[in-house]
């Protein structure tokens, strides 16, 4: 390696800037938009059908969606889908608090 | 009588002497009597004092057991229990059947009470048995004493407490929201724990490599947001598990991007996905040279598994190279060779390169050199007619040794790595082709674009053709809905010459040609 003319390899009037990659284009990484989808249907399916367990996976999916968000991603729908779902948890167990019963049973 | 009166009445004397001789027996008969009736006075007493003591007895103890022993047995009072009455009911069967109904009445009548009370109701006795609770009807009976009416004064009004429905299941049958909650937990917890590791081992690729970029770049960090180019020194924070760091201001170079893609430590569904089948964190380093610096050349080299991804998304790779073969170059066999121009290739895989990629093998995974580099193909775009954007790039994908069980000890020993990115940099960059070489690649790109050109210009054509069908297909039905017959025959016979003028038209052409 030219250790005597590192200091030429630098260009300081040759700074270009850094273009962020295009959000709107699907990213590698489809999870986080899969895991909001998934979490918004278990959390309609939970209100409507009063099922406990679609609740449950619904703050599961919103969980997951959150962990794999990019920092580019507006946060708001990260966050609505996830009072959603804890909406949903919480008025299945209002509308009947009976503990939730496993499916084999 | 004397004596004296006896002799002068003579009579007298005869009944003084049948007195006299009964007087006797009298006095016997007496004491004899009297004998009698003491001792009948003291049996009628002692059976009295029995009939008051079993009386008294009666009263104190509930016991049906001496039904037998006593002929009153029948009156007596029972416990309320209208089981232990059936029970003896059952037992008794040589009770007189008044005694058995009475029995069962009173049962029956107990048990009613029993209904009432556990409704929390009492009520009267029924009418119908007033005549049990008689006190003359039956000798030794006691009214005061019943069983039923006494427990009804006895138990209070019970009053059912509401308990909320949630608190009379216990806590233990929650246990499913329990694990639910749990899970959530520890979700939570990985979270923490792998987004911290993911930082820690950014921050330990940052402080190893710090001082080759600042030899190498004016400016390190640069998030593309800020007015001024002020190096920032740190990543990009894409997400908890991709950081990027933009370098720039450097001879041939226009940027450098490193995008540290870690494993998903935060997500612990990944974290299991990892666990049964081992991935590594990689290190993806995308140097964009300028656009007069590189020469025209197509050139990878990778893994084989990786290869056969990239042949599909990348379309440079895909239009320009083909397989060639790594012994040429004595190279590990795991690595596949793909090459544009030969010459290039022997340029590029000099005894240095190849040194490192026979020192470095399962931690290189590719290599890929191009002018032609326009990243991987859309998958939504099959039918590319347009030529897509191209920057002559140089893509440099690295494993970190560990097998996700990175330590930052393993990020440290990267630094080799990057500089093999300089000195292929520097090379390339100095690289000049022969003369033919140059020919060669130049005509692959012609051809391309014009490959490029026909799709495009087929596309097009195609388009024309689908808005004619449409366009006639559009008057038919206006034709066709139109009622006036003589104007739709009009129009057909329009329709048909023009066909007719078509078709000559073409046979013309065609004689032309011929000739």
């Amino acid at each position: 390696m030219s250790n005597a003319a590192t200091n030429d390899v630098k260009r300081p009037n040759k700074i270009h800037r850094y273009k962020p990659k295009d959000s709107s284009a699907p990213g590698d990484d489809p999870t986080p938009d899969y895991m909001n989808l998934l979490g918004m249907i278990f959390s309609m399916c939970g209100l409507m059908m009063k099922l406990k367990w679609c609740a449950w996976c619904a703050v599961y999916c919103s969980f997951i969606s959150f962990a794999n968000s990019r920092a580019s991603e507006d946060t708001k729908q990260t966050l609505s889908s996830f009072m959603l779902s804890i909406s949903a948890v919480v008025m299945s167990y209002l509308q009947n608090p009976q503990p939730m019963t496993p499916p084999w049973q | 009588m004397s004596p004296a009166e006896a002799r002068l009445n003579p009579i007298a004397s005869r009944s003084s002497q049948r007195i006299l001789f009964p007087r006797r027996l009298r006095r016997t008969c007496f004491h004899l009597i009297q004998r009698v009736n003491m001792k009948l006075t003291l049996a009628l007493s002692l059976v009295l004092l029995v009939f008051l003591c079993q009386n008294v007895g009666g009263k104190k103890s509930h016991k049906p057991a001496d039904l037998d022993d006593n002929e009153f047995a029948e009156f007596e009072d029972f416990d309320d229990e209208g089981a232990e009455q059936e029970a003896t009911v059952e037992e008794e069967a040589d009770f007189p059947s008044e005694s058995d109904d009475i029995v069962k009445t009173q049962a029956k009548k107990d048990d009613d009470n029993e209904e009432e009370e556990d409704e929390g109701v009492v009520e009267n006795d029924d009418d119908e048995f007033e005549h049990f609770t008689d006190e003359d009807e039956f000798e030794g009976f006691d009214k005061e004493s019943r069983p039923g009416k006494g427990k009804s004064h006895e138990v209070p009004d019970l009053k059912i407490a509401k308990v909320p429905i949630h608190l009379r299941t216990n806590w233990d049958s929650f246990y499913l929201e329990m694990l639910m909650l749990a899970g959530l937990g520890v979700y939570f917890l990985n979270f923490l724990a792998g987004k911290t590791k993911n930082g820690k081992l950014a921050q330990a690729w940052m402080s190893s490599h710090r001082s080759i970029l600042e030899e190498n770049f004016a400016i390190i960090g640069d998030d593309g947001l800020s007015k001024e180019a002020k190096g920032t020194g740190v990543f990009n924070k894409e997400s908890e598990n991709v950081y990027t760091l933009w370098c720039s201001g450097r001879t041939c170079v226009e940027g450098m991007l490193v995008e540290l893609r870690l494993l998903k430590r935060q997500d612990l569904i990944n974290v299991m996905t990892t666990i049964m089948k081992p991935a590594s964190d990689q290190i993806i380093v995308k140097v964009t040279m300028d656009a007069s610096s590189m020469d025209k050349f197509c050139f990878c080299i990778g893994q084989k598994k990786v290869m056969a991804k990239l042949l599909k998304e990348q379309p440079d790779l895909g239009q320009f190279t083909e397989k060639k073969a790594v012994e040429n170059y004595n190279l590990p066999e795991s690595f596949q060779l793909q090459s544009e121009i030969g010459e290039a290739t022997s340029i590029v895989l000099d005894k240095k390169v190849c040194a490192y990629l026979e020192k470095y093998e399962q931690q290189i995974e590719y290599i890929h050199i191009s002018d032609q580099y326009s990243g991987a193909k859309s998958q939504y775009d099959e039918n590319q007619s347009k030529m897509p954007d191209v920057r002559p790039s140089l893509v440099f994908c690295f494993n970190v040794p560990g097998k996700g069980k990175t330590k930052t000890s393993d990020v440290d020993g990267m630094l080799p790595l990057m500089k093999l990115v300089f000195y292929c940099v520097d090379k390339v960059g100095r690289l000049a082709l022969s003369k033919e070489k140059r020919l060669k690649a130049e005509k692959n790109r012609a051809k391309a674009a014009e490959g490029y050109l026909k799709a495009a210009h087929s596309q097009l054509q195609e388009a024309a053709q689908l808005r004619r069908e449409e366009k006639r297909r559009l008057a038919k039905e206006k034709i066709m809905n139109e009622e006036d017959p003589e104007k739709a025959r009009k129009w057909e016979e329009r329709e048909s010459k023009r066909d007719m003028k078509k078709k000559q038209a073409k046979t013309k052409m065609m004689k032309v040609k011929g000739m």
